[in-house]
């Protein structure tokens, strides 16, 4: 990467937690299950009358986030910001809605504005409309990893110009009429969450020239894919995407103090991730964190694990239960999906000697 | 600065499996657009679109994935990038509809509305199906993206890529975009009242909306040197790509064009040429009155009144969602490569507010140094690639 980018604003709307920078670090101190679905209050609170009629429930999310991380990095507008929006299942209820529309109704139930929450990228456009982001917005579909792959994807584009900064995380919410789908072709019974968090990424000059508050640095990142059957986990350890993230924050596999991983409950996928990680840590495999036992699996937690591993860097705290003192100024964030997406980040806590 | 090389194209259209069958059917203005055989279309606004036809591969597949595999095994080959390169060469993949025509066919059936849907379909519903069966195919195992931009997608997973080989992530991308038709998205742009019930007629005074389409388009990008160091064909230069936002509607263009306008300059800019040395724009043209209308404003505002060439190839395959933009940049490379720039059939009145030469019906033989091909999509997302001739 050319230039460093940091993380300067964070906005999270999930069951556990409404806010910034500051709600992130409460909630890690003492993170306690929650009900998985966001309850219906809390988006009263972040979105105006004609936002809740007009946008679907994917998009108020996505929205309130955006909101969120822009305040909370203070930034004074969004000329020159990006967007990168990692989702799963995307807004799959409208999607739904607007089939169930047609089925029961025959051509005259078609919905012209359900049409557009269809497509994927509902959520990214929603975004942008309401923060007035007009550079590149993208949306990245992958299963289980695509928030952390979307802060990957918009950290490279900070880094090389591409974007002066760029808003980016993921987003999704429970469908409760999947869940029996899910279920009948045998998937795992690995808890569900919901949410949206998205984080802002600035080249480091640019957010000390404006006096930014850095909370964070991303200093490395990679994203591969591993060989995987569609929908299946691999039988390989490859490692190539730890690899050049940490050479790209000029780290060695022995100086990594801690690692947030993705384990969700699935466990296939889990245990195929437990061999990458032996494969590259060896029998020295540091401390590990995964916030989706307690938050349930959503593209919002992968980007709450990058956001929560800058938290750990400054800190020197590692959520549990328990939670654990760890050391080290920086650690890894690890996710590998069903069908092989394979990211990696090196995440620092953003002071000017971290990549010395 | 690292210079783009395209080595390897690939593509699936309604003129058939390969890039062959598809410039033959572009350059010769044959309109593929004929009435839907995939789904019912009763009590909609239009029943025509452009199906490939005779698609083959296997049937547990979806459709949409045996159109992306295609596409990208041809692109590969052509390239010739070896089993043992394929180690580490990006793959992005632009994509809206996944399996959604097979996913749709259990739901319907499941509400006793037709037969044959398959519960397994569902596995493969999601957009990001088509990266992983191709990488899993055609092993595949650089970074992989499935990237999301509605209708600009094939050309965004092009623009991305090109970032990758520019910054050094990686020498070798196999970029595209796929998409077969849809119950959904055919449904919807019927609700919106934008389809044509006739074959579509870009740029044309009286024409009334678009037709859709499906296929897959491929290409294989590669840092220029090492191109040229192992002695690979290559077909041009990715010279710039621009992507913007309009931040103004979910569904409809800016007015006045400066989300798209912005596209192509920052296509420009990257590129390090000045507009005149542009000699024609693959535009998005989808014959919605609307679109064509702004996206002439926004080409007129770059590059000047009649500066440029002007065609659509959605004239002749119909609107094909997460494969437009890469369809459309792989027709642009082979203007550039044969000379030749391709028609806008079915145009026949041109409209007056639209102020350039659309080509109408029959390709023009035109020397070209440069060429831009525009994408553009639901929520304002304007994609605009620049390719040089080599």
């Amino acid at each position: 990467m050319t230039e460093r980018v940091v993380i300067t604003g964070l906005g999270a709307v999930t069951a556990a937690l409404g806010g910034g920078s500051a709600a992130l670090g409460a909630y890690l101190g003492d993170p306690r299950p929650v009900a998985p679905t966001i309850p219906a209050g809390t988006l009263a609170t972040l979105i105006d009358g004609a936002e809740a009629r007009r946008l679907s429930r994917a998009c108020q999310l996505t929205v309130a986030a955006a909101r969120l991380a822009v305040a909370d990095a203070g930034l004074p507008d969004c000329t020159g910001l990006g967007l990168v929006v990692g989702s799963e299942f995307g807004d799959l209820r409208s999607t739904l809605e607007f089939a169930d529309g047609y089925l029961q109704r025959g051509p005259s139930g078609i919905s012209a504005l359900l049409f557009p929450n269809t497509v994927m990228n509902t959520m990214a456009a929603a975004a942008a409309i309401a923060v007035g982001a007009k550079e590149l917005a993208l949306t990245l579909n992958a299963p289980e990893v695509a928030g952390e792959l979307a802060l990957a994807r918009a950290a490279r584009a900070v880094a090389s110009g591409r974007v002066a900064m760029a808003l980016a995380g993921g987003v999704d919410q429970i469908e409760p009429a999947l869940a029996p789908v899910f279920a009948a072709l045998g998937a795992p019974p690995a808890p569900r969450g919901e949410g949206a968090a998205l984080l802002v990424l600035e080249a480091r000059a640019s957010a000390l020239a404006r006096g930014a508050r850095i909370v964070g640095e991303i200093l490395g990142v990679a994203w591969r894919g591993a060989a995987a059957r569609p929908h299946g986990v691999g039988r390989g350890a490859d490692t190539r995407a730890i690899v050049r993230a940490l050479e790209a924050a000029r780290m060695r596999v022995a100086d990594v103090p801690w690692v947030y991983d993705s384990a969700s409950g699935d466990t296939a996928r889990d245990g195929w991730e437990r061999t990458v990680l032996g494969a590259a840590f060896g029998s020295s495999l540091p401390p590990r964190a995964s916030l989706a036992p307690v938050l349930g699996q959503s593209s919002a937690v992968g980007a709450l694990r990058v956001a929560a591993a800058a938290w750990t860097a400054r800190s020197g705290l590692l959520p549990g239960p328990p939670l654990r003192r760890v050391a080290g100024a920086a650690g890894l964030v690890h996710g590998i999906a069903r069908g092989g997406s394979h990211v990696a980040l090196v995440v620092g806590r953003g002071e000017e000697d971290d990549l010395a | 600065m690292r210079r783009i090389a395209v080595t390897g194209l690939g593509a699936v259209s309604p003129f058939g499996a390969g890039v062959k069958a598809y410039w033959t059917g572009v350059a010769a203005g044959t309109c593929a657009i004929t009435p839907v055989t995939l789904f019912d279309t009763d009590g909609l606004r239009c029943s025509v679109a452009a199906e490939v036809p005779d698609l083959t591969g296997s049937v547990r597949r979806s459709r949409a994935d045996r159109l992306a595999l295609a596409a990208a095994a041809e692109a590969l080959e052509d390239a010739r990038v070896t089993r043992r390169e394929r180690a580490d060469v990006a793959l992005l993949v632009g994509a809206v509809g996944g399996g959604m025509l097979e996913a749709e066919a259990w739901y319907w059936a499941r509400a006793g509305q037709g037969t044959g849907g398959r519960l397994s379909a569902v596995r493969s519903t999601l957009p990001s199906s088509h990266a992983d069966v191709v990488a899993h195919r055609l092993g595949v195992y650089g970074p992989r993206e499935t990237l999301v931009t509605a209708c600009s997608s094939g050309a965004a997973a092009l623009a991305m890529a090109a970032d990758l080989i520019a910054d050094g992530v990686v020498d070798v991308a196999l970029a595209g975009g796929a998409d077969a038709l849809t119950r959904i998205c055919y449904m919807g742009f019927s609700a919106l009242k934008l389809l044509d019930p006739a074959p579509c007629r870009p740029f044309d005074r009286a024409r009334r909306g678009m037709s859709i389409g499906e296929g897959a388009a491929f290409v294989v990008l590669e840092e220029e040197g090492r191109a040229r160091a192992r002695g690979a064909r290559v077909y041009a230069e990715l010279a710039g790509a621009g992507m913007t936002t309009d931040a103004y509607h979910v569904t409809a263009p800016q007015p006045d064009g400066e989300g798209m306008a912005r596209a192509m300059r920052a296509a420009l800019g990257q590129a390090g040429i000045a507009p005149a040395a542009v000699g024609y724009a693959n535009a998005h043209g989808t014959a919605t009155p609307q679109n064509d209308r702004i996206e002439a404003r926004a080409l007129r505002e770059v590059f000047g009144e009649g500066a440029l060439l002007v065609s659509s190839t959605k004239s002749m395959i119909g609107h094909t969602m997460a494969a437009a933009g890469s369809l459309e940049a792989v027709a642009t490379v082979l203007a550039l490569a044969h000379d030749l720039v391709p028609p806008t059939v079915n145009l026949e009145t041109p409209d007056p507010d639209v102020a350039f030469d659309c080509v109408p019906g029959v390709a023009r033989d035109v020397r070209l140094e440069h060429a831009i091909s525009n994408s553009f999509g639901f929520g304002g997302q304007n994609v605009t690639l620049l390719f040089r001739r080599v």
